[in-house]
């Protein structure tokens, strides 16, 4: 493909637009409030963005196959929930407790995915009826009150939840997670056979299985990924905090979802971008964080991130209606 | 030399009987048109070799060899590619991504699924594929397929069945939903798989493009395989009257008096 065809190509891409976007959002922000950039925002900003966005890089890879997951904000509340109440009420092990969170996650994903590819119900469906039973289980072994988290420093801790400060910035280790997976993630998604198979399955799925390719088990293995990677957003959080409640990650789920979908991954699968997830968790973190700091009332702001996602959306669909047409 | 040879198969939905006893046999180098109306029992023939589900009783003999197929990946292995009308492409994934997905080449073959591509191979090995097939307007092994004509999928499709060095390739309907001169295409590349060496078994509800490009016409009514025809020896109002079962003779006398 020659370069200038190439360029366009990007410059045409959801993920770029997105970019775009989220540059003129920060610079507006900053203009308005110079608190916006300080050392002190940016680190509060870059303690939250990895819990939703580690949530989000599995749910792109679910989403790009096909499927999605809307029990991710209750397992999100849960696992912590139960690693907490096995140290605290059980006697546990911190690390045996969080193997067995770690095993709780990957069987509810395991459940979700059996259900949707075995029994053939949509994932609209089976992970509705999962975030209610997860969300459930969380408030009845607590009985709805917030179990205080482990706070001793430790290994888990600062693996989890540890920080860093570099001058004046203060970098949680998630940020080096989110880091981390979001390479893997793109490595996954656009170098590895296995990426190949995740478009293919959500661009069509009977195609892929006529070429052999086991699109049940891929599906199984992605809900696992994102149930455990809803666990670890929430254990990351649980530590951070010093604190577990049944009710965290409320409604997580949907905020998930815009991320992935303003940064350009279709909703209808075969499409997905990483970095395109990226830019959507940065934008609707800088969101968030920046109509607060310009003064938008607070409870007014939701009204905003509405408005903004539903921009976005509308901004994607016309340049790929553009893109057909050309 | 039998490419493919089909004895006695059955296959059963419940108390429905989509195929008895079909048995057929596929030489090398040749077209052979599978025809019959909607509920013969074309589908379920062609998905038992591809391997989608499993005969109930019958054998399949692949080369003289008798072989059994339980899955998709199982006929592709014993060299049986098969053609869906719109299912066999993923329009997202780019042209060369498409003529080798389920096949890969891949960097560190150890790593599985998490293998890297083999990038530089797949793009080249896949312009091969485009110049090969001489498909005259020419594509990008990088473009999405779903920029693609109708005709040209059915083309993609196809040289990826050949690519693949397929003994038999099977075509369900390649010339629906397309245009005049792209159905004329797709025929006349047709033709061309069938002169490097390969077997079509084509499937198709159109008898005209049957006479343009079969050598053999097989008829099937009711899970049953009730006539065979060679196209050189039959006419297309006798294949008709064999297809609908009714009695045309007399037809048939008054069109042959004419």
């Amino acid at each position: 493909m020659p370069v200038g065809k190439r360029r366009s190509s990007l410059i045409r891409s959801p993920q770029f637009s997105s970019l775009v976007i989220l540059i003129v959002l920060l610079a507006v922000f900053a203009i308005v409030d110079r608190n916006f950039l300080s050392p002190l925002n940016i680190s509060n900003m870059m303690a939250f963005l990895p819990e939703l966005g580690i949530i989000a890089l599995g749910m792109t890879l679910l989403l790009t196959a096909g499927e999605f997951d809307l029990s991710v904000g209750a397992v999100f509340g849960l696992a912590p929930v139960v690693v907490m109440l096995l140290v605290q009420n059980g006697g546990w092990d911190i690390g045996i407790a969080l193997l067995a969170g770690l095993v709780l996650c990957i069987a509810i994903g395991a459940i979700n995915g059996l259900i949707v590819t075995k029994i053939g119900i949509s994932s609209f469906l089976v992970t509705l009826s999962m975030l209610l039973v997860v969300r459930g289980a969380a408030l009845y072994i607590t009985q709805g009150f917030p179990l205080k988290s482990w706070d001793q420093p430790g290994f888990f801790v600062t693996l989890l939840a540890g920080s860093l400060n570099i001058g004046s910035f203060r970098f949680y280790t998630s940020l080096w997670w989110f880091i981390g997976l979001s390479l893997f993630a793109i490595y996954i998604l656009r170098y590895a056979k296995l990426g190949n198979w995740i478009s293919a399955i959500g661009s069509n799925r009977n195609a892929a299985v006529a070429r052999g390719v086991p699109a049940d088990t891929v599906k199984i293995w992605l809900f696992i990924a994102t149930s455990v990677l809803a666990g670890l957003a929430g254990m990351i959080s649980a530590f951070r905090i010093s604190a577990a409640s049944p009710v965290a990650g409320t409604g997580y789920e949907l905020e998930v979802i815009a991320m992935v979908v303003v940064g350009g991954t279709a909703l209808t699968g075969g499409r997905g971008t990483i970095l395109g997830t990226i830019v959507g968790a940065l934008m609707l973190r800088a969101i968030r964080n920046g109509i607060v700091l310009i003064g938008v009332p607070g409870l007014a702001y939701n009204i905003f991130v509405g408005l903004i996602i539903l921009a976005m959306l509308i901004l994607h669909a016309l340049l790929q209606k553009n893109a057909a047409r050309s | 030399m039998d490419v493919l040879r089909l004895q006695n198969l059955q296959k059963s939905f419940g108390s429905v009987c989509a195929l008895k006893n079909a048995s057929l046999t596929l030489r090398e180098g040749e077209v052979v048109a599978l025809l019959g109306d909607n509920g013969a029992g074309k589908s379920t023939l062609i998905k038992a070799i591809s391997g989608v589900f499993p005969v109930d009783r019958g054998d399949i003999f692949v080369r003289g060899e008798k072989v059994s197929i339980r899955s998709t990946r199982d006929a592709m292995d014993l060299g049986i590619e098969t053609i869906h009308q719109d299912t066999s492409l993923a329009p997202d994934l780019s042209i060369a991504r498409n003529l080798f997905l389920g096949r890969e080449p891949v960097n560190f073959g150890w790593l599985g699924v998490f293998a890297p591509l083999d990038l530089a191979k797949l793009r080249k090995a896949a312009s091969e594929v485009l110049k090969r097939v001489g498909i005259s307007k020419k594509l990008d092994a990088d473009a999405l397929v779903s920029t693609l004509s109708g005709g040209e999928r059915q083309s993609i499709a196809i040289s990826r069945a050949m690519q693949f060095a397929a003994k038999v390739i099977i075509l369900d309907e390649p010339t629906n939903n397309l245009g005049v001169e792209e159905t004329h295409g797709v025929l006349r590349f047709v033709k061309e798989v069938r002169d490097a060496g390969h077997s079509v078994l084509l499937i198709t509800h159109n008898i005209h493009h049957v006479f343009q490009v079969a050598d053999r016409i097989i008829v099937m009514r009711r899970g049953e395989i009730v006539a065979e025809q060679i196209v050189a020896d039959t006419d297309l109002l006798t294949v008709e009257s064999i297809i609908t079962g009714a009695d045309m003779s007399a037809l048939l006398k008054e069109a042959r008096a004419k």
